[in-house]
């Protein structure tokens, strides 16, 4: 093209400098000037392209629970710990594991794995009225006893 | 000694207060310290009153270096508040095995000619309702005792500490003549103590008046001296002492310390063994 612009300028006689028949294609400025492709022409989208918000103004809220702070100063949360040290700073022969109302007597100051808790469980209830009220908890107690101390003694590795 | 012989007043007029001689500082006795420290001076600390909203300083009282100016081992504290909260911590969370599951004794389905895979009970951990492998199993404690005298450090690093940042005072005793909230809201506000406030008081059957004043405020709280815990302590910002309180604890710490037979107290946890 450039070389036509160039015979057509010698044709006429004129002596040409190069910049002065300069031609400029400008790819991207012309693109952007179309404007967007358009693509699938016909097509309705119909998820929101666009904004961060996933919502339409005035749409449902979504349900799931508001979001509520704890309140930290409840009476069992701001007391708690109370009475742990009462056998330095009250009476000496008083355990604090002695007084740990919230959880069942039996489980009270013990610790251990599944095995031994659930030997102390048992060991603590035989002789109560437990078996006989509990009896399908009971049974279920002794299954899984029996199947710890198979597992335990004969599966794993002496420490 | 004193408050044994001679009952409490438990309702008193501002004219009787007037005319008491509680407010004068010659009045009051200095404190006498059981085992007498050989090579650290003593902490000090003002007696303030407690019945009116502007601070009076009553007198200078001394307190055991051993308790009140011991190092402040953030460590051990640590230890403690942990230990406060896992030793009573039980998990119940729990899942059941394949043989707590109901049902399941039937075979599905029979074994060959179905093209389908081969199975011997809906209860197997493949099905969907069936039991669940390696699942958590109720109740799980996080039980362990912390030694006796990590505990009593615990004490004295956070009561050390207390002192040590200004958040440590000490009152002659709880009454206040009315039943107000805001009458104990401005004295805090005005002593710049708090927004949490610990009361402690020798024993566990307080005065009225602070009583109904405290209790619509969820972060005033009151505690008798065998109460007191590291983790109290921590969580309230200001921990207020009456004397009473303060002698109680000092001497239950310090018997502690300087006691001869301590084998009683480190031996090993055993279960039942109090």
């Amino acid at each position: 093209m450039l070389l036509n612009k160039l015979t057509v300028a010698f044709n006429i006689g004129k002596v040409c400098l190069p910049e002065a028949l300069q031609v400029r294609f400008r790819y991207h400025a012309d693109k952007v000037a179309r404007g967007p492709l358009l693509r699938r022409y016909g097509y309705e989208e119909k998820i929101l392209q666009r904004g961060t918000l996933p919502r339409l103004k005035g749409a449902d809220r979504l349900c799931k629970p508001l979001y509520t702070p704890k309140d930290a100063w409840t009476e069992k949360r701001a007391l708690f710990g109370q009475n742990d040290y009462i056998d330095i700073l009250g009476n000496e022969r008083l355990h604090p594991t002695r007084i740990l109302y919230n959880i069942p007597p039996w489980l009270r100051g013990v610790g251990g794995n599944e095995f031994q808790v659930m030997l102390r469980k048992r060991n603590m209830l035989a002789k109560t009225v437990y078996p006989l009220a509990r009896p399908t908890k009971w049974n279920q107690l002794q299954k899984r006893i029996n199947y710890l101390y198979r597992f335990l003694n004969k599966k794993t590795k002496t420490v | 000694m004193f408050s044994c012989t001679i009952p409490k007043l438990r309702i008193i007029f501002p004219t009787a207060r007037s005319l008491s001689s509680l407010a004068s500082p010659s009045q009051i006795e200095p404190r006498q310290l059981a085992f007498p420290p050989k090579y650290q001076q003593p902490r000090q600390v003002w007696l303030e009153n407690f019945d009116t909203i502007e601070e009076k300083k009553l007198a200078i009282l001394e307190l055991h270096p051993e308790v009140f100016a011991a190092n402040p081992r953030v460590d051990i504290i640590h230890d403690n508040v942990r230990w406060q909260s896992l030793y009573r911590y039980v998990s119940y969370a729990h899942t059941k095995s394949r043989f707590e599951v109901r049902g399941g004794g039937r075979k599905p389905w029979p074994q060959k000619g179905l093209g389908r895979a081969r199975h011997g009970s809906i209860r197997s951990p493949l099905f969907r309702g069936g039991g669940v492998i390696h699942g958590p199993k109720s109740p799980n404690p996080h039980f362990y005792m912390l030694p006796f005298y990590t505990r009593i450090h615990g004490l004295t690093a956070t009561l050390s500490i207390k002192l040590a940042q200004d958040d440590l005072h000490v009152i002659t005793d709880l009454e206040i003549p009315t039943d107000d909230p805001n009458f104990v809201e401005e004295l805090v506000k005005s002593r710049k103590w708090g927004p949490s406030v610990l009361f402690v008081d020798e024993s566990d059957i307080m005065p009225r008046n602070i009583t109904a004043a405290t209790d619509s405020v969820k972060h005033f709280n009151l505690m008798p001296a065998y109460g007191l815990n590291v983790y109290s302590m921590l969580k309230h910002d200001t921990l207020v002492l009456t004397r009473a309180a303060l002698d109680l604890i000092e001497s239950k710490l310090l018997t502690h310390l300087h006691k001869n037979n301590s084998v009683p107290n480190t031996q090993k946890y055993k279960l039942n063994q109090v």
